[in-house]
């Protein structure tokens, strides 16, 4: 087995995993804001959202080529609406998780809505969005593997290589990597989101953890 | 001062919810608006930082027509206390306190102390002040919540509705906090409350409202009780008016029995015959420093050998005691029913005795404090606030 | 639309419509090996998640699972089963359906367990015994994510059938496998057209099944919030 590659390889795949994450992040933020103030075109955007995410990845990447060829960016752009679907309920959901006294209390208080945002609504979010990130995250890496059929290079070839050369460990180690990878970036963000919320109340063990946010479920009637 | 001049608010279904208000919010008082729900009082308290706008009419503020500052600005300089605190989870306490200085600029140094600063004022012990809002109960969550509203030393302060989430003992604690803080801070705070015993407690203006939106009165507690101006104020008010009222007669328009304490000291020969002299079947005997230890019969005296004094005698408990400068005739009239022996004993605020009341004694200061109708003609008694200091007068 | 002329080009050949390997063909194929697998993936994961939902054991597994599956690459399972079984319909199948399960299992778990206390008390109450309970009250009330649970499941196989072209299966991914293979990129482009109007029409169907299985109330209910 050629251990070589696998450093690129992996960093490829970390790439085109984290790279959809943070660019549907950028998107959904502003996106969410807007949905929580004009409650009507929340309903619009999701559906929008929701029937993206029922394509198959890569038929979406095939609808690129002629665009974007065979590049990262034909990769990244399908992810990256993917990864809209997860973030804007989670964004739209952390910021409506915001207790209404508090809400309240900031414009008593004289905060703007661009400071009270900012400076209030959008931190104590920050739980809910990073569940959503975690997802995200998650999906993409592992959906990003499926660009190797198009040549777009990722861990997805051993995968591919290991098919071709009947060659088993190849194949174990390719898709034990994308896991483990996938891991790692979970654990990340969960090590992200105790740095910047110090002050939740930390569960108790016996507590279930939560469910992540289902796309398709927010359609239905909100995220669980 | 704040000022309500022919305030309105319509909402777009058609609610009346505030009609023609017409009302002068005093400095440096209490004004408590009450009433049931749906009644206006709240939307009332939201016009005054413009959380609300009225349909028509306008609101002034120390003569300046509201309208004409910015929300924001407006609102940075009035605290506003609310019933679940609405303290940021995210921030720690002092943080919280101190986050309308940060608002308007001040470093964080100098937010901080001045929070410390809050805490010490409100009650709220300084090991606190790095912790999160979920790690404190109820009670302390309300307290800084108005350490918040305090923290920039704004003129106004408005409550809507503040202790109204906690249980009632705690209730009890943070509206005697908040009769000690105006005591001392003399803001103009504006409080909203749907329970009319709060309002007549913590008020020194209470207006209460009927539903839709008109206010039926605006008095003071006292007057309130003694002169109600129709039947739904008096209704509203609620019974046994007449007995509450006495919570605004000043315990120290009693006149006491001195006759029957005794010292300790006092040979119990001699007290036996003091007691006989005076017809009194009971004799309160207090010690060196004039503090209550127990009451003693006539009987028992005599049975004591001749050397002893009365300190030496079997005592029975001394009951309930009033403080004659700080409580009311209806404290007293409270202790001298808890009391088997019907008299209750009247202390100073170092708890030395000053005398002793009786049932004849209570009958008369009520009497003597006249009809409901004009509280200042009662002669010698003064209407005073509960819990507040007065000078004993004379007998009345 | 470069994507689009390139698949008219292609499909407006009426070869692509005749023969074993044609259009047609391929998309019947393709609604086989989904349906198939849903169903199996359903039969699995209706049942388990109504347990777990009902008693509540096991309920941390589930919720684990929940985050974990979408870890797993497609490919990946594709190509372990297929290197190890070879050409058995098994290595298809298989992953087909392990990726139906979580999505059915998970919001039919949440479906069931969700109900409120008070209803469960309620039919309890009633004197219904614990089967009636489920089959009455907890699985008509968890019907509306039951049906979610399916209608996302569907979206995964659908995907993966496609995929699982590249291990030898046939349906629309055919079309696309064999295409890049041959840099046909109008073959391509036609494969991927027909599986996003199936994929879409799948997600139609689904729709119009909650219409149909979800009593009027639940649904009325469930856009409110």
């Amino acid at each position: 087995m050629d251990w070589s590659q696998v450093p690129t390889l992996t960093w490829e795949s970390a790439k085109l995993g984290i790279l959809p994450a943070l660019f549907g992040l950028i998107i959904s933020v502003p996106l969410g804001i807007v949905c929580v103030r004009f409650r009507w075109l929340y309903g619009p955007v999701l559906s929008v959202t929701s029937v993206l995410y029922a394509l198959p990845s890569l038929a979406l990447f095939i609808v690129l080529i002629p665009y974007t060829g065979l590049t990262d960016t034909t990769v990244i752009i399908p992810l990256t609406l993917f990864s809209l679907c997860v973030l804007v309920p989670n964004v739209v959901d952390g910021l409506r998780s915001v207790p209404e006294p508090v809400r309240q209390a900031a414009t008593a208080m004289g905060f703007g809505t661009m400071r009270r945002l900012a400076r209030v609504e959008l931190p104590i979010s920050v739980p809910i969005v990073i569940a959503g990130l975690r997802v995200a995250v998650v999906s993409s890496i592992s959906l990003a593997t499926l660009g190797q059929l198009i040549g777009v290079s990722s861990l997805g070839y051993l995968l591919i290589d290991g098919y071709q050369r009947a060659f088993l460990t190849e194949i174990l180690v390719g898709g034990g990597l994308i896991i483990a990878l996938a891991l790692v970036c979970d654990l990340i963000l969960v090590l992200v989101r105790r740095l910047l919320t110090p002050w939740r109340p930390r569960r108790r063990r016996r507590e279930l953890p939560e469910v992540v946010a289902d796309p398709v479920a927010a359609l239905a009637g909100g995220t669980q | 001062m704040i000022t309500f001049e022919g305030v309105t608010k319509r909402y777009p279904g058609g609610t009346l919810a505030v009609d023609d208000l017409n009302l002068e919010v005093p400095d440096g008082q209490t004004m408590v608006l009450v009433g049931p729900s749906g009644c206006g009082k709240t939307t009332t308290l939201r016009m005054i930082n413009r959380l609300i706008d009225p349909s028509s009419g306008r609101i002034l503020l120390d003569g300046q027509d509201i309208q004409q500052s910015d929300p924001p600005t407006l609102r940075r300089g009035i605290g506003y206390v609310i019933q679940q605190a609405g303290l940021f989870p995210h921030r720690t306490i002092e943080d919280n306190i101190g986050t309308v200085p940060l608002l308007i600029g001040w470093k964080k140094d100098k937010a901080r102390d001045r929070a410390r600063e809050l805490m010490r004022l409100v009650g709220l012990d300084d090991s606190l002040a790095r912790r999160y809002p979920h790690q404190l109960s109820g009670g302390q969550q309300q307290r800084v919540g108005v350490a918040r509203a305090l923290a920039a030393d704004p003129p106004v302060l408005l409550m809507d509705e503040p202790f109204s989430a906690v249980d009632p003992i705690v209730r009890a604690t943070l509206q005697d906090e908040l009769l000690r803080l105006q005591a001392e801070l003399h803001k103009t705070v504006v409080l909203v409350t749907h329970d009319v015993e709060e309002a007549i407690k913590v008020g020194d203006q209470v207006a209460i409202f009927r539903p839709g939106g008109r206010i039926a009165q605006v008095d003071s507690p006292e007057r309130l009780l003694t002169a109600p101006a129709d039947s739904y104020v008096e209704s509203f008010l609620g019974f046994d008016r007449g007995i509450r009222r006495l919570s605004f007669l000043a315990a120290s328009g009693l006149s006491l029995d001195d006759t029957a304490v005794i010292s300790a000291s006092l040979p119990a020969w001699e007290a036996a015959e003091q007691a006989q002299r005076n017809g009194e079947p009971w004799l309160l005997v207090t010690d060196a420093d004039q503090k209550p230890r127990g009451w003693v019969t006539g009987d028992e005296l005599r049975s004591l050998p001749r050397e002893a004094t009365a300190g030496d005698a079997q005592l029975s408990p001394y009951g309930h005691t009033f403080g004659v400068g700080t409580d009311s005739l209806r404290a007293a009239l409270d202790a001298t029913l808890l009391s088997p022996a019907g008299r209750a004993v009247g202390v100073d605020d170092q708890g030395r005795v000053v005398g002793v009341t009786s049932y004849e004694r209570l009958g008369a200061a009520v009497e003597a404090a006249g009809p409901a109708a004009d509280p200042d003609a009662a002669a010698g008694a003064e209407p005073a606030e509960p819990a507040t200091e007065a000078s004993p007068t004379g007998t009345a | 639309m470069k994507f689009f002329s390139y698949a008219w080009d292609w499909l407006t050949v009426p070869a692509q419509w005749h023969g074993s390997g044609g259009i047609p063909v391929r998309i019947l194929e393709q609604l086989y090996y989904t349906g198939l697998a849903l169903l199996i993936a359903a039969l699995i994961a209706i049942p388990l998640g109504i347990l777990i939902g009902h008693s509540g054991r096991g309920a941390v597994a589930v919720v684990n699972l929940a985050n974990a599956w979408r870890a797993i690459p497609t490919l990946g399972l594709l190509t372990l089963l297929a290197v190890t079984l070879g050409f058995s319909p098994l290595a298809w199948l298989i992953p087909l359906v392990v990726l139906g399960i979580p999505p059915i299992l998970v919001n039919t778990y949440e479906g069931v367990a969700g109900v409120e206390p008070e209803l469960k008390d309620a039919a309890r109450g009633m004197g219904m015994t614990s089967w009636q309970q489920v089959r009455k009250v907890e699985v008509p009330v968890a019907s509306p994510l039951i049906i979610l649970g399916l209608r996302t499941g569907a979206i995964f196989v659908v995907a993966t059938a496609t995929i699982a072209a590249y291990i030898g299966l046939g349906g629309l991914g055919r079309y696309i496998i064999d295409g890049l293979a041959t840099d046909n990129y109008g073959e391509v482009a036609g494969g991927a057209f027909f599986v996003v109007l199936l994929a879409l029409a799948v997600q139609a169907l689904f729709v119009g099944v909650r219409r149909l299985a979800v009593p009027a109330g639940l649904r009325q209910q469930a856009s409110q919030t």
